[in-house]
């Protein structure tokens, strides 16, 4: 771990402040994650400008019948929050399959998002990595893959992003709030926070330095009657999906109304599963139906050496995932 | 008194447990030294090859920096002196990924570690023999380990109504004691103090004087208390003799612990094995022949095979038997002895294989083993000086409700789960090993109060508590009235904690101490007794104040001609998600039969202990080595493994009533090793009966099952 100042922001403007006066500063909010990767050599900044102090901790309904999530407030908060549990359980879900109660006590909503990937090659400075030292070449590529991605990576990368409540708010049509270093208020798509890896698999997000999550907020919806996050894992507890489904849909009649499908453990993003919830618009809540749309939607997948299996088993997490919605989460 | 003669077989709670749980047991290196330096080891980045460069000179120049010590400047060392595994910095050569290459000391922790990663190093790499799954079918003969052969296996092959010849692998795994290794060196003039926990406190002494050029006499080792060790502890690695190097170089007391991923490279491992097991049987389930071959790996520069066919050789009564040992140097750190060594791997093997035999028979595989329960040792024909294989699963089997088990797969499904039962048992030989120990009564007015000294070690499982108890009894005084000193070289030698010696050969001596003491105090009364009197009236009726005593012990000749070994019979019930094939023990029970049993409580955790690891085995657990690099790709706790609270069902031990006195005086056999013993198979088993799928390389992931 490399040397490095501290400083602490009192308010949001000062930390925008400290930020944009110098590049190789990052903001520390819980430092699960980040604190971590510099032990590891992995991250380097040389200012930790501490913004657990700003406040944006609230989660609140919005005017329009959504909720809006505090950027800083904590993973356990959230996850427990009478309004998170009852319009959004899906949610809830999501981030309590994620990590351990220690950890989510500690990680934030918005660090949650920018967490980086687990692949081991990142994570191991001997180790080429193309998203840690770009140019280096993939370690992953021609090793061990098991983990790795099956839909969107590039020759340059082949991690997965980690997160579980990230593939939650993808299929909640979440947004995220995020304010400038000019102190500029902007709100990003969830589908569009994250990118695929393509060329610059040292970028993660579409974020730029200085840009500071406030707050998550999650639309309106009917979707708690049938949601359900299943995550398939190597242990019961502490482990990253080898694939996650957030499923959810609507009825109207027999027949589903509004679906939302997104996947986690197969891609460099949460992965929503446009084509199967195309699919499923206007079928019955069928197994039939959802092995169906399940196929499609994993037909395209690109597995790699060691991670044949997510294929299959990302149909079955997706078919059982809205089995499960069906029955309210019931088995 | 009361109590009287009560406490050993009584569940007494620890008696250093508020220590622990308040924080005020010092472990390694949280004894107090005055103005210590802090060392960080640097390791290689290739398995194999030579450093060509070392350029330290950004990390000389540091923040608080006080040495940097790789090969070019590390004092010549005795490297055959009892270290495990090289990695000393007595050469350029780099034989394994992850080896030592150099320390830096510094004012801090901080610094050293930040000025670890300044260093940049430079070699000359060679092609790495790293590939098990290609290299093991080359495997040669071990140097200290022969093949056995009973009868003629291969006519009784071709001759069997029933036969299995299946090939199961495990991977390799970890120790990852929740306590690191860790050391402070501290030189006083000629003498060396490291504080480092120790499963053997004389070997540590042996290994570290040794190596040093030293005599034993000026090295002590204290290791009061040990946060885990399974094996890990029980040789010595090069943390130890690093931190006494650095801290003779930079002239101050020197604290060197290793990172949790610094562990998987520096302390051992159980090796990778491909176990083919051949098994014969008649119609009605007689064995006739019982083959395991094994093809394990061993480091470069020196040799350890995990002995897998061991419990092959003494479980089943069988005319034919074949075992053989086959082993492949290879570029990795060299393999150590690990909890139930050979034997929780060999039984993987060995109880998969009987099942699946029961299987193709239509036989109950518990109705399989008890038909094949040997009288004898097969191995040598010895007499068992105690074996309640068939205590423990006909109990077993009552408690566990075996009789639900369907014999057919895929039958029991409980909504989305298909449920499965799964048998295994497992055995660890038994044996008590020479000690001493020196006993101390003191007396002010009437309270009488007593001391026991040995160089006995506590992995946290309870030789404190036993001890305590065990000299209790002896003495009749009440518990609170011992005081166990152990962990320390400066004490009377002692056996070890290793390889279940530990009870054993510790409450043999401190009982025979307690009762020379007695038989001392009875002689120097000048009087005769028609009832023997205890140690502490004497100690009143005769006025002493105090008197010590100490006494050396051995094994009973005797023992020799018995065959001693603890046994287990395992049960397991498991659920399997039909969707995600993801696996939940939902019920274990151990029924274990191990002589005398001291403190049931303590009994009782050690085994639950050994059953979490097994099922970690079974299901969680396992290292991947990249075969490109030979870096572990499995780095830290989040990549491998150990199960969690949530994987770990329902847990339930039994004992079956031993006291084994053809064994020890005493009656004990040990508990330590065999508790992991046939939990991985029974486990498997169980999967088999759930899902009808028969799972031969560990460990049962969820893509396993789809």
């Amino acid at each position: 771990m490399r040397p490095f100042k501290y400083t602490n922001a009192k308010d949001v403007p000062s930390a925008l402040k400290l930020a944009a006066g110098n590049p190789n500063a990052r903001f520390l909010a819980g430092g699960t994650n980040l604190l971590d990767l510099m032990k590891e050599d992995v991250e380097r900044p040389d200012e930790l400008i501490d913004i657990t102090r700003l406040g944006l901790t609230q989660i609140k309904a919005t005017g329009s019948g959504g909720i809006s999530i505090g950027g800083l407030g904590r993973n356990t908060d959230a996850a427990n929050h009478p309004l998170v549990r009852q319009h959004y359980p899906l949610l809830s879900q999501a981030i309590l399959a994620g990590a351990s109660g220690q950890i989510r006590n500690m990680a934030t909503n918005g660090g949650n998002l920018l967490q980086r990937t687990r692949c081991p090659y990142f994570y191991d400075v001997a180790m080429p990595c193309n998203k840690r030292e770009p140019g280096s070449g993939c370690g992953a590529m021609e090793g061990i893959n098991r983990m790795h991605a099956i839909f969107g990576w590039s020759e340059k990368c082949i991690a997965v992003f980690p997160s579980d409540m990230a593939v939650a708010l993808a299929a909640l049509d979440a947004v995220v709030k995020i304010t400038n270093a000019s102190g500029e208020e902007r709100v990003v798509d969830f589908a569009d926070f994250h990118r695929l890896p393509g060329d610059m698999p040292e970028k993660d997000t579409n974020l730029s330095h200085g840009d500071l999550i406030t707050s998550i907020e999650i639309p309106k919806n009917n979707l708690a009657d049938h949601s359900y996050y299943l995550k398939v894992r190597d242990r019961a507890s502490y482990a990253f999906a080898l694939v996650s489904v957030a499923a959810a849909f609507e009825m109207k009649g027999n027949l589903i109304s509004k679906v939302r499908i997104a996947m986690g453990g197969v891609a460099h993003k949460p992965w929503r599963a446009m084509k199967a919830e195309q699919m499923l618009i206007g079928k019955e809540p069928t197994e039939a139906n959802f092995k169906l749309a399940a196929n499609a939607e994993m037909a395209d997948a690109k597995p790699l050496e060691h991670n044949k299996f997510k294929v299959e088993l990302g149909s079955r997490s997706i078919v059982r995932a809205l089995q499960m919605a069906l029955n309210g989460g019931k088995s | 008194m009361k109590d009287k003669n009560t406490n050993v077989g009584s569940p007494v709670s620890r008696i250093d447990g508020i220590l622990k749980v308040t924080g005020k047991a010092d472990y390694s290196t949280d004894h107090p030294v005055k103005d210590p330096a802090y060392a960080v080891i640097f390791k290689s980045t290739i398995a194999a090859g030579k450093i060509r460069n070392i350029d330290s000179v950004a990390a000389e120049k540091s923040p608080g920096v006080l040495a940097v010590i790789t090969h070019k400047n590390a004092p010549k060392l005795n490297t055959k002196g009892g270290i495990r595994g090289g990695a000393m910095l007595q050469s350029a050569d780099v034989l394994f990924f992850g080896q030592h290459i150099g320390v830096v000391v510094a004012e801090t922790f901080e610094q050293a570690r930040h000025a670890a990663d300044l260093v940049k190093v430079e070699y000359d790499q060679k092609e790495a023999k790293i590939d098990f799954e290609k290299l093991h079918r080359n495997g040669v003969k071990p140097k200290d380990k022969e093949d056995e052969k009973r009868g003629d296996v291969k006519v009784a092959l071709e001759n069997a109504a029933f036969k299995v010849e299946e090939t199961y692998a495990t991977p390799i795994y970890h120790h990852h004691p929740l306590e690191p290794h860790a050391t402070i060196a501290e030189w006083q003039g000629e003498n060396l103090i490291l504080y480092n926990s120790a499963q053997i406190v004389n070997g540590a002494q042996n290994a570290a004087a040794s190596t040093l050029n030293l005599k034993p006499e000026n090295v002590r080792i204290v290791s009061p208390y040990i946060g885990g060790g399974f094996g890990s502890k029980g040789g010595q690695w090069g943390n130890l003799v690093l931190a006494a190097v650095a801290a003779k170089m930079v002239k101050r007391p020197v604290k060197l612990a290793l990172a949790r991923q610094q562990m998987f490279n520096s302390v051992g491992l159980r090796q990778r094995n491909y176990q083919k097991v051949s098994l014969a049987a008649t119609k009605d389930g007689k064995l006739t022949a019982l083959v395991h071959e094994t093809a394990t790996h061993a480091a470069i520069q020196d040799e350890f095979v995990e002995p897998c066919g061991d419990c092959s050789k003494i479980m089943y009564d069988t005319p034919n038997s074949l075992i053989t040992y086959r082993v492949t140097p290879m570029n990795l750190i060299l393999p150590t002895y690990t909890r139930g060594p050979g034997k929780s791997t060999g039984s993987f093997a060995l109880e998969s294989a009987m099942d699946e035999l029961a299987y193709k028979i239509k036989m109950d595989p518990i109705e399989f083993r008890l038909k094949n329960e040997p009288e004898k040792d097969p191995s040598n024909g010895k007499p068992w000086s105690s074996r309640k294989v068939v205590e423990c699963l006909k109990e077993g089997a009552k408690a566990f409700g075996w009789e639900k088990r369907k014999m057919e797969p895929m039958q029991n499904v409980q909504g989305n789960y298909w449920v499965g039962y799964g048998v295994a048992c497992g055995t660890y030989p038994a044996h008590q090993r020479d000690s001493s120990a020196i006993i101390k009564l003191n007396r002010e007015g009437s309270n009488v109060t007593a001391i026991i000294e040995l160089a006995a070690a506590d992995l946290g499982t309870g030789t404190y508590t036993i001890l305590a108890q065990t000299a209790a009894d002896a003495l009749d005084l009440p518990i609170n009235k011992i005081t166990v000193r152990i962990g320390d070289s400066d004490l009377p030698p002692a056996a070890g904690s290793v390889g279940s010696v530990g009870a054993t050969s510790y409450a043999n001596v401190v009982n025979d101490a307690c009762m020379k003491i007695t038989d001392e105090l009875i002689a120097r009364s000048g009087k005769q007794f028609f009832a023997r009197p205890t140690a502490a009236q004497l100690m009143v009726s005769e006025k002493i104040a105090n008197i010590q005593t100490r006494a050396d012990s051995k094994p009973m000749e005797s023992a020799e001609q018995y065959s001693s070994h603890s046994f287990n019979a395992n049960f397991a019930e498991v659920w399997v998600n039909q969707s995600t094939g993801m696996v939940r023990v939902k019920r274990f029970l151990a029924v274990t039969g191990a002589g005398k049993i001291l403190n049931p409580k303590t009994a009782r955790s050690q085994i639950f202990g050994g059953n979490v690891w097994g099922i970690g085995m079974a299901l969680t657990e396992e290292s991947v080595v990249d075969p490109r690099f030979g870096h572990f790709v499995t780095r830290s706790f989040a990549d491998y493994h150990v199960p969690s609270n949530l994987d770990i069902g329902e847990m339930e031990a039994i004992f079956i009533k031993e006291d084994d006195k053809l064994a020890n005086k005493l009656g004990i056999k040990g508990l330590g090793e065999v508790g992991i013993v046939g939990v991985s198979a029974a486990v498997a088993n169980a999967v088999f009966n759930a899902t009808g799928k028969r799972i031969r390389e560990l460990p049962i992931l969820p893509d396993k099952l789809l």
